[in-house]
This record gives C-alpha cells, sequence and structure tokens, in this order.
C-alpha cells in the first residue's frame, strides 16, 4: 500500500521522534511504500489564511496554495498519524493540516449545506499517540483526539477501513520498559499493517 | 471581573467578528473590564518550535517566548474564547495558543512521581466558549464535540474548582439566515450578560 505517514513532534530526540523512526522503518520492512509528511521539518504553516477563507468552497481553486497536500493526501491508500497528544488536542500544526487540506472537493463534497465525505481512498487509519495524562482523566475529559479519529475521520474515509488507535498514556510517569513495550507494540502493528 | 477575550478569526468581515463585536459590548456594557486578544492580527504563531519543547519543563525560561500572552493569562479572571469551530475541533491558531501559552509551572504541575497533574489557575472562575459549527446540533453531539471537552473539560481542570461555564453555538452555519444569525447574536447578549 502507499501510506501516508503525518508526523507533527518538533523535537528530534523525543519520544515521539523514536515513534515516528519505528514506523516509517517497519512500515518499508512490511514492503509498504511509505511518504513520509514529517509538519515540522516541511515547516508547515497551519493556519488557514483570510484567502484561503474566503475561497474555501471554491472548487476549482481552493486546493490552490496546498496543491502538494492534497496530492499527497489524495495518492495515498491508508494513513498513519502519528502524534503527542497537547492539551486534549491535536498539537496546532497537525490541526492546521485538517483546517487546510481537509477541504471541501478533497475529504468531503457540500450537497445543499450537508457534508458528503469523499476521502475514500484512504482504506486503512492507525493512529500513534501519547498523552501526558492518565487514561482515566481523558476518559473523564472525553478524549477530543480519540474522537477525531475514531468519529471525525472514520466518517470521512472509506466506510469499512479499519481503524487502530495505539495510545501510550501518562508519558511523564512510564518508565524506560513500559516505552520500549510501547514502541516493540507499534514495531508488531506496523509490520503487519 | 477581568475578562480576556480571544478570538481567532482570519477574515475581519466575517460572522465571528460580529460575533466578537457582539462579545465584548456585552461583556463591558455589564461593568466587565475587557482586553482582546485577537491571534490572526497578532500575527500570533501557533507552532511550538523545538527550541520552545525542549525547555517546556524549565521552569521560568519556559516563560519567555510567550510573556505578554501570559501576563494576560494571569491577568484575567474570566476567559471567552470566540472562534469558529472547524473539523469539530478548535482553529489551528486557538489551539496552538493552549499549546505555547498554557505551559507547565506557571498554568499547572506536571504529574511526577509525587502525585498527579496540579492546577495553577485557580484565579480563572469564568470560562465561557461562543462558536460557529458548520454540523447540526446532533451530529456535533454524536462526534462528541471534541473542541468544546478541549476547553470545558480538559483546560477546565486547570482553573477555579467553582468555575462557571458557559457555552454557545450557532450550529448549521452553512444554511444560516439573516434571521438565525441575528438570533444567534440576541442569545449571545442575554446569556453573557447575566453570565
Amino acid at each position: 500500500m502507499r501510506v501516508l505517514v503525518l508526523f507533527s513532534h518538533p523535537v528530534e530526540s523525543s519520544f515521539g521522534a523514536g515513534l515516528h523512526a519505528q514506523v516509517l522503518a517497519s512500515l518499508r520492512k512490511a514492503g509498504h511504500e511509505v511518504d513520509n509528511c514529517d509538519l515540522y521539518a516541511e515547516d508547515f504553516d497551519p493556519r488557514l489564511t483570510r484567502e484561503e477563507r474566503l475561497g474555501y468552497h471554491d472548487l476549482d481553486t481552493n486546493q490552490g496554495s496546498v496543491q502538494g497536500y492534497v496530492d499527497r493526501l489524495q495518492k495515498a491508500d491508508a494513513l498513519v498519524i502519528v502524534t503527542p497528544v497537547w492539551n486534549y488536542g491535536h498539537p496546532a500544526i497537525l490541526k492546521g493540516f485538517f483546517d487546510r487540506v481537509f477541504l471541501p472537493g478533497v475529504s468531503f463534497k457540500m450537497k445543499d449545506g450537508k457534508v458528503a465525505p469523499c476521502l475514500h481512498n484512504i482504506r486503512k487509519l492507525t493512529v500513534v499517540t501519547t498523552y501526558g495524562g492518565t487514561r482515566q482523566r481523558a476518559f473523564l475529559v472525553g478524549d477530543p483526539p480519540r474522537k477525531i479519529a475514531k468519529r471525525v475521520l472514520r466518517a470521512i474515509i472509506w466506510p469499512f477501513a479499519p481503524i487502530k488507535y495505539l495510545a501510550l498514556y501518562d508519558l511523564n510517569r512510564r518508565t524506560d520498559s513500559e516505552r520500549a513495550g510501547f514502541l516493540a507494540k507499534v514495531a508488531d502493528e506496523m509490520e503487519k499493517f | 471581573m477581568r475578562a480576556l477575550v480571544v478570538y481567532s478569526h482570519p477574515c475581519s468581515e466575517s460572522y465571528n467578528a460580529a460575533v466578537l463585536t457582539k462579545v465584548t459590548e456585552t461583556l463591558s456594557g455589564s461593568g466587565h473590564e475587557v482586553r482582546v486578544r485577537d491571534l490572526y492580527r497578532d500575527g500570533f504563531n501557533p507552532v511550538m518550535s523545538a527550541e520552545e519543547r525542549r525547555k517546556y519543563h524549565d521552569r521560568g525560561i519556559n516563560e519567555e517566548p510567550v510573556r505578554e500572552y501570559l501576563d494576560d493569562l494571569l491577568w484575567c479572571e474570566m476567559l471567552v474564547f470566540v472562534y469558529p469551530t472547524w473539523w469539530f475541533g478548535l482553529p489551528a491558531m486557538l489551539k496552538g495558543w493552549f499549546d505555547r501559552v498554557w505551559i507547565p509551572y506557571v498554568t499547572f504541575d506536571i504529574p511526577g512521581d509525587d502525585g498527579g497533574m496540579g492546577p495553577r489557575m485557580q484565579h480563572v472562575k469564568k470560562i465561557a466558549v461562543v462558536t460557529t459549527c458548520g454540523a447540526s446540533w446532533i451530529v456535533s453531539k454524536f462526534v462528541g464535540e471534541p473542541g468544546r471537552k478541549t476547553i470545558l473539560r480538559g483546560m477546565r481542570a486547570l482553573v477555579s474548582r467553582r468555575c462557571k461555564t458557559l457555552y454557545l453555538a450557532h450550529y448549521k452555519m452553512d444554511t444560516s439566515t439573516p434571521e438565525s444569525r441575528e438570533a444567534y447574536l440576541g442569545k449571545i447578549q442575554s446569556r453573557l450578560a447575566n453570565f
């Protein structure tokens, strides 16, 4: 499969970067064609601009400023998102990817004021993520980033696409062996992706 | 009360700009001292840099890149957010304001061996969210309102235990009418004046 890997952590030596490297290596080992989209390395600007907002619903021109990203998203057969959770949401740089690239005509179409999802080329989705908070606290908050994956992205991609959400909670208090265990689980999941 | 209004929309002629005007007028009219942070107008950068992330846990040093925004946060007793809901969440611009400004040792204590996360923003007694949604009420509820929960549950945990909250939304913006938009402005006025 052609897999688009969306990654959003700024620090090369972070555990998140370790997860990212593992995801790339394991997917390649399994024979997938990987498009590595490292949002920080590519200096992605997550701010939807005034011009983009004004032209948002113009299907002929709205992709212009992010054409490269739209092409990569539309060429992909599967999506793997590797990200930390910050403040019970995605880092701004990843949120902005949805704001700016998941456009009308790309991920959905407007029909009589209703949204018709159309990112059906994505036939598989996995999220690899870490939380500072505990699983219990995330549950009490309502786990917004999990809902983005399991409900929002779920509704946009191919309706029968399998979704996996691999999360390590309470990262600040995890031991080396717990982190290694999570890394091994991620490797395993990616090798059989 | 000292009220900080954090606003995030790129277009000055947008309906959200009218919402902002209504919010600030209503708050001032109720005798609150109002400060507005217009993140787009400020050219705020919502991306936490590698340098900032490396120093995120360094007490004091982590305050330097966002000093003026922290001053707002420490000044206010009420927080009001005005933004369009995009993809059921906060615009990246506003999300980045949380990521970069709500830093440890000032707004909360990082969970450590000696215990869990500790709130440090007890001076904030009220939080209001005033937003617009493309989706309907029922779809928003089904999805679980991630944006609402990020603020009113996630960030809510860092402020006063007795903090009052208010959530106002105009749903189905893409099929809104002049009447529905006017009605929403009226609702903002009545609800916020008594908040």
